[in-house]
C-alpha cells in the first residue's frame, strides 16, 4: 500500500510504478497474457470493422493495391483522428484498407483494452485474496467499452439515422482521446491494487 | 458500409442511445419519418449582397452573368454552416480522373447501379455514384473545357460547374446537409446546391452550372454507347463496393425516402417524405420543384409558374426530367419517347426547340430547406 505520509507527486510516481509492475506481471503470466492477446486481437478487428477499414465478404480473390507515394498519403487526414489508407488488401473473404496511422491508433487502443482486461482477469480469478475482483473487472471494462463507442461514434450516427446537432458533431472527435485517457486511468487504478510481490491483488 | 455492419452498429447504438437519452439527441428523431407538420429553423430573407466586381474581374473561375437566387442572407447561411466531421480535403476530390470506354467496363456495375451522366461538347461521360460517394468532386476536362462534376450524397444532388482551370475541393463543412465546396484559388466557400459563394473573395457570386443527370448504368450505356466511364484509378484506395451511407440498388439506409436527415435542415417541411426526389429549378420568377415520380408517370407537365409558362419533360431513356420555358404555350406531345410540336416536328426530350431552364434532382428536405418559398408541382 502507498504510505499516506507521501506527498502527492510521490504518490503518483509510486502508483505509476505499481501500474508498470502490474502490467508486466499481467503479460508475464501465460493465462493473463492469453486474455490480453485475445481481447486485443478481437478489439482491433472490431475497431477496423467499425471504422470501415475492414470488411468481410465473399468473392474478393487475393490482391494488393498500393497508392502512388504511400508515405505522403499516409499522413493525409480523412477525419479528426483518421488518416488515408495507402493500400487495399484483398484476401478472399477479407478486405483491408491499410492506413498505417489508423492501424497504430487501433493497435494502441487494443493493447490498452487487452491490458485492462488482463488485469481485471487477474483480480477475478483471485477474488478472495483481494476482495475487489468483480469491482475491478467492471472498472476496467467501462472505459474499454466507452472507448469502443468513441471510435465508431460517427459511423453509428449514420447507421442509426439519428439527427444530431452541430454541437454533438463537435464533441464526437474528442470521444476517442477521452477513451484513451479513461483506459489509462483504469490501468492506473487497477494496477495499483495488484500485489506485484506475490503475483496477487492486494488484500 | 455493408448492411450487416450497419445493422449491428445500429442495434448496438440504439441500446446505447436508449440508455443515454439526451446525450446524442432527441430520441424522437430515431426511426422512420413521421410527419408532424412542424417547421422552424433559419429565417428566410432574400440575399441582397452583390459580388465584389474587382474579384469577379480577376478570378479565373467563370462567374454567371446573373446572380442565382438565394433565399437567406449570407450571414444567416454562414451561421448555419456546421463541421461535417472531416477536415478540408478529408474527402479528397479526384483531380486526375481516368476514364475507360463503356465496352471495357465488364461487370464492374450492376444494371441498376446509379451513374451520373454528362453530355457536353459532343462528349458523353458517366461518373459512377459508387466512386463519387467517396470523393464528391471530380475536377475534369470535357471537350477541352475544365469543369467540376460534383455530388453530395447527403442531399442527393449531382451538379456540374464550369471552373476555368481552378480546382474545387471538399471543405469538410456542410450547410443544410449540403456539401460546401471551396475553390483552390481564393478559398471562397460554395454550397453546392446554391452555386453561390457564401464566404470569401467571391462571396455572393454565382457559378456557371450545367446539368448532370442521375441515371442507371444500363440506361446510360444503352443511350450513350460511345460514352466513357470514370474508373477506380482515382489516386486513392477506397472500398468502392461499399457506400458509407446506404445503398441505392436496392434503396436502403440513409437513402430511404422516409428516413430522417442526419443534420437538422434549415427549414422543416413535412409535405413530402424527407428523401423524396424532386426536380428543382430556380428561374428568375422564383424557385419551384416538381415531384420526380409524378413527372415520370405523367411524362409531360405544363406548368404555370408566376408569369412564366414552363414545360417539364420526362426522358424515359435515362429516367431524367428536363425543364423548358414555353412562353407561347406551344402544344407538345410525346410519341415514341420523342417530343412532337404542333407542326409535327419531333425532338429528343433533351433537345426541344425551347429555351432550357437549368434544373437538378434533389432530396425534398434539402430543396425545401434552401428554397422554403419554392412552388411545388406534381
Amino acid at each position: 500500500m502507498i504510505p499516506v505520509t507521501e506527498t502527492l507527486p510521490e504518490r503518483i510516481r509510486a502508483r505509476l510504478r505499481d501500474t508498470g509492475r502490474a502490467s508486466r506481471l499481467a503479460v508475464g503470466r501465460l493465462d493473463a497474457l492469453a486474455v490480453a492477446g485475445l481481447v486485443a486481437a478481437a478489439y482491433l478487428a472490431g475497431y477496423l470493422w467499425a471504422t470501415d477499414r475492414l470488411s468481410v465478404r465473399s468473392g474478393l480473390g487475393s490482391s494488393v493495391t498500393v497508392v502512388d507515394e504511400p508515405l505522403a498519403r499516409a499522413f493525409e487526414r480523412t477525419g479528426q483522428l483518421q488518416f488515408e489508407p495507402v493500400a487495399l488488401v484483398d484476401l478472399w473473404v477479407v478486405r483491408l484498407l491499410l492506413s498505417p496511422i489508423d492501424l497504430f491508433v487501433g493497435a494502441t487502443l487494443a493493447a490498452l483494452v487487452g491490458l485492462n482486461l488482463a488485469l481485471a482477469y487477474l483480480a477475478l480469478v483471485q477474488p478472495r485474496s483481494c476482495g475487489l475482483g468483480a469491482g475491478a473487472g467492471a472498472a476496467a471494462s467501462v472505459p474499454a467499452l466507452l472507448s469502443g463507442t468513441a471510435c465508431c461514434a460517427p459511423v453509428i450516427v449514420i447507421a442509426l439515422g439519428v439527427q444530431v446537432s452541430g454541437t454533438v458533431i463537435t464533441v464526437l472527435p474528442w470521444l476517442l482521446p477521452l477513451g484513451v485517457v479513461l483506459l489509462l486511468g483504469s490501468l492506473v487504478y487497477v494496477g495499483g491494487l495488484v500485489d506485484t510481490k506475490n503475483g496477487r491483488p492486494v488484500s | 458500409m455493408d448492411p450487416t455492419r450497419r445493422g449491428l452498429l445500429a442495434t448496438a447504438a440504439a441500446v446505447t442511445t436508449a440508455s443515454l437519452a439526451g446525450c446524442v439527441g432527441d430520441t424522437d428523431a430515431i426511426g422512420p419519418y413521421e410527419p408532424d407538420g412542424e417547421s422552424g429553423g433559419a429565417t428566410p430573407e432574400e440575399m441582397t449582397a452583390s459580388p465584389d466586381e474587382d474579384a469577379v474581374a480577376e478570378t479565373a473561375i467563370p462567374i454567371a452573368d446573373d446572380q442565382l437566387p438565394v433565399s437567406y442572407s449570407l450571414e444567416t447561411l454562414r451561421g448555419e454552416v456546421i463541421d461535417g466531421g472531416v477536415p478540408q480535403d478529408g474527402i479528397p476530390s479526384i483531380d486526375d480522373p481516368v476514364f475507360e470506354p463503356v465496352e471495357d467496363v465488364d461487370d464492374r456495375f450492376r444494371e441498376d447501379d446509379p451513374v451520373f451522366g454528362v453530355v457536353r461538347e459532343g462528349e458523353a461521360r458517366a461518373y459512377p455514384q459508387s466512386i463519387l460517394v467517396h470523393h464528391e468532386i471530380v475536377n475534369d476536362e470535357i471537350g477541352g473545357e475544365s469543369v467540376a462534376v460534383t455530388y453530395c450524397p447527403l442531399t442527393g444532388t449531382a451538379m456540374g460547374f464550369e471552373r476555368g482551370g481552378v480546382e474545387f475541393g471538399v471543405s469538410g463543412n456542410l450547410v443544410n446537409s449540403n456539401l460546401v465546396m471551396y475553390d483552390r484559388e481564393g478559398e471562397s466557400m460554395w454550397p453546392q446546391m446554391l452555386g453561390t459563394a457564401i464566404e470569401g473573395p467571391l462571396e455572393a457570386a454565382s457559378l456557371r452550372e450545367f446539368p448532370v443527370h442521375w441515371s442507371t448504368w444500363s440506361d446510360w450505356r444503352e443511350r450513350y454507347p460511345d460514352s466513357t466511364v470514370l474508373t477506380e484509378d482515382t489516386g486513392y484506395v477506397r472500398d468502392y463496393d461499399d457506400d458509407p451511407y446506404g445503398m441505392y440498388n436496392p434503396v436502403s439506409g440513409y437513402y430511404r425516402e422516409d428516413s430522417d436527415p442526419i443534420f437538422e435542415p434549415l427549414r422543416s417541411d413535412d409535405d413530402e417524405p424527407p428523401k423524396r426526389m424532386v426536380l428543382g429549378a430556380r428561374p428568375p420568377e422564383g424557385p419551384l420543384s416538381i415531384d420526380h415520380e409524378t413527372l415520370a408517370a405523367e411524362r409531360l407537365l405544363e406548368i404555370d409558374h408566376e408569369d412564366a409558362t414552363l414545360l417539364a419533360v420526362h426522358d424515359r431513356s435515362i429516367d431524367v426530367g428536363h425543364l423548358y420555358r414555353n412562353p407561347d404555350g406551344e402544344a407538345f406531345e410525346l410519341a415514341d419517347d420523342r417530343l412532337v410540336d404542333a407542326d409535327g416536328d419531333s425532338y429528343e426530350p433533351d433537345e426541344a426547340s425551347l429555351e432550357r431552364v437549368y434544373a437538378y434532382d434533389a432530396m425534398w428536405f434539402a430543396w425545401t430547406g434552401f428554397y422554403p418559398d419554392s412552388a411545388q408541382f406534381g
